[in-house]
């Protein structure tokens, strides 16, 4: 369900985190955009509000073309509100892990970084989970599927 | 548990000589160590898998074991990926259900379900009564069909037999049922955007009927030739328990975080489809271990049984599909659907960019977060009961891998 954006605003706001971007409009649902330095701050601070978002349902990566958008999707199991936080992460970058706030993490950050090209600090795992090391980041635009005629002539 | 610390503790990711987390996390520590422990006995790293008959598909895990327990896993996944995700910003949206089959293909029907639901929210499309009548049936067979498939081989996992002849009996007809109506049996491409493939034929719903009179009566065999094992019940009570905080911080989703006392249920909670036209009721248990998650998945079959009875008597007059453009371009937005596949809340979030391809799609797989439960779980236990831990969260790895 969709939560009340002016309560979740003044929630950032006593959690010390400013700038945030907050809309519905065109979106999966409430969708907050921050800053990255701030993202680990911002998910802590959602989960230990009283509106207490302790599930993170997926982590997952998207190419604007311009950036990626690491998405981390939370719920609160308690409100039943479903809330999306959006962190734009220039190429190549670093993604700093929040597995300490939710382990369900682990797994996904290891897919997203391998998949878009950025380097995993701070996860006690940090390997490839799907691709051979060496891969080529996947899921970016830049990174173009081969047709089957050009596997055949490989 | 309050601190995530105390979950990796419990994982044990914690060797003898780093006995507590820094605060700066070396980026080795959950490598597996070989060597001694104080009372020298030598450890043994043992490599199951990825073609091992109780890993459920190619995943392979690699335990560290102290005599017959394991002091710390690793799972090792990869070996099934075909890039789905990345193949679906090549298609056109009438032909990513053929990938979404391919994902987790116990459970086809459900995989479809999930891109048709996020392809509608986007476009905006409506979806006749009828349809969404044939989805929900459709889709509880197969659930039925895939919570057999697991009854079977959670058996196999802890040494039992003749309930998995028993299971693929009943699945056998089942299947027979799903290819009747969609004209295959594992990769049926049967909900599109907009409705369904076909309607039932007189024929598949005689089917049904036959199907529905005796499953009750062959589920209550089902139940006391396993869960009423002594062995069975001595493998699974109390072995492999997830509590409610770990089930929520590791993501679990459907039967295994019901079996852990969460009652969330993508089908009530987030109704799609026509589940919110159904009378069933979703079982929940508190002990969090293996036979729970048992006794929640037998349940679910019975409830199962009980919508497909209600829409087979009940299914709307109507079409089976809305009229939908043969080349979809729905405007720039995204969207989230999500469904209860048997494994969890299977979501796909979608992101248009106005053309006739999806500009990303992401699958959420349940069974992912299900095998980091598994592994945070396993340390600590023997090494037989990982085997029956592993099984007992339903892992399937098409859908992990993608």
């Amino acid at each position: 369900m969709l939560p009340d954006a002016t309560a979740i605003a003044s929630l950032l706001e006593r959690a010390g985190i400013v700038g945030a971007e907050l809309s519905s409009e065109g979106g999966p649902g409430l969708v907050v955009r921050v800053e990255r330095a701030q993202a680990g701050a911002v998910v802590q601070g959602l989960k230990d509000s009283d509106h207490a978002f302790v599930f993170l349902v997926d982590l997952f990566g998207i190419d604007t073309g311009e950036h990626v958008d690491i998405v981390y999707h939370l719920r609160s199991i308690a409100r039943d509100e479903e809330l999306f936080v959006k962190v734009a992460h220039e190429y190549g970058s670093d993604l700093a892990s929040v597995w300490e706030t939710h382990p369900a993490a682990l797994m996904p950050e290891r897919e997203t970084a391998e998949m878009f090209g950025l380097t995993l600090s701070g996860h006690p795992n940090p390997k490839h989970l799907l691709l051979t090391s060496g891969s080529a980041p996947m899921l970016l635009k830049s990174v173009e599927i081969r047709t089957a005629e050009e596997v055949r002539n490989r | 548990m309050s601190d995530a610390r105390d979950t990796v503790a419990h994982a044990g990711w914690l060797t003898a000589d780093k006995p507590s987390l820094p605060d700066e996390i070396p980026l080795t520590l959950k490598r597996v160590p070989s060597g001694v422990d104080e009372v020298m006995t030598e450890h043994l790293v043992v490599n199951m898998g990825p073609q091992h008959p109780s890993t459920h598909g190619v995943l392979r895990i690699l335990v560290e074991l102290d005599g017959e327990e394991v002091i710390a896993c690793e799972s090792v996944v990869g070996y099934l990926h075909r890039g789905i995700e990345k193949l679906a910003e090549h298609r056109r949206y009438s032909a990513v259900g053929t990938l979404m089959d391919r994902g987790d293909y116990v459970s086809g029907i459900h995989n479809e379900m999930a891109f048709a639901l996020a392809a509608e929210k986007v476009a905006d499309i409506g979806v006749p009564r009828r349809a969404n009548w044939l989805r929900v049936l459709m889709g509880e067979l197969n659930r039925i069909a895939s919570h057999l498939v697991w009854y079977g081989t959670m058996g196999l996992d802890t040494g039992a037999m003749g309930q998995f002849l028993y299971a693929v009996r009943d699945r056998e007809d089942l299947l027979d049922i799903l290819e009747d109506v969609t004209g295959q049996r594992m990769m049926f491409n049967y909900v599109r955007p907009g409705g369904v493939l076909n309607d039932l034929t007189p024929r598949a719903e005689k089917k049904i009927r036959a199907f529905l009179s005796t499953f009750d009566a062959y589920l209550d065999e089902h139940h006391a030739l396993l869960g009423g094992n002594e062995i069975f019940q001595a493998r699974t009570r109390g072995i492999g328990v997830i509590d409610k905080e770990t089930a929520i911080a590791f993501g679990l989703t459907g039967a295994n975080l019901r079996a852990s006392g969460v009652s969330f249920d993508v089908r009530r909670d987030r109704p799609y489809a026509a589940y919110d036209e159904m009378d069933f009721d979703i079982p929940v248990a508190e002990s969090g271990d293996i036979y729970a998650r048992y006794l929640v998945r037998i349940e679910e079959m019975r409830q199962a049984a009980r919508i497909c009875r209600q829409c087979i008597d009940g299914l709307p007059e109507g079409e089976h599909t809305a009229k939908v453009a043969k080349v979809l371009r729905p405007p720039a937005g995204e969207a989230y659907a999500a469904v209860e596949s048997p494994r969890g809340e299977l979501g796909v979030h979608l992101v248009s960019d106005g053309t006739d391809r999806p500009y990303r799609m992401r699958y959420r797989p349940p069974a992912l977060f299900g095998l980091q439960a598994a592994e945070a779980i396993t340390p600590g236990t023997f090494l037989a009961d990982a085997v029956a831990i592993f099984g007992s969260v339903d892992v399937v790895l098409g859908e992990i891998d993608r």
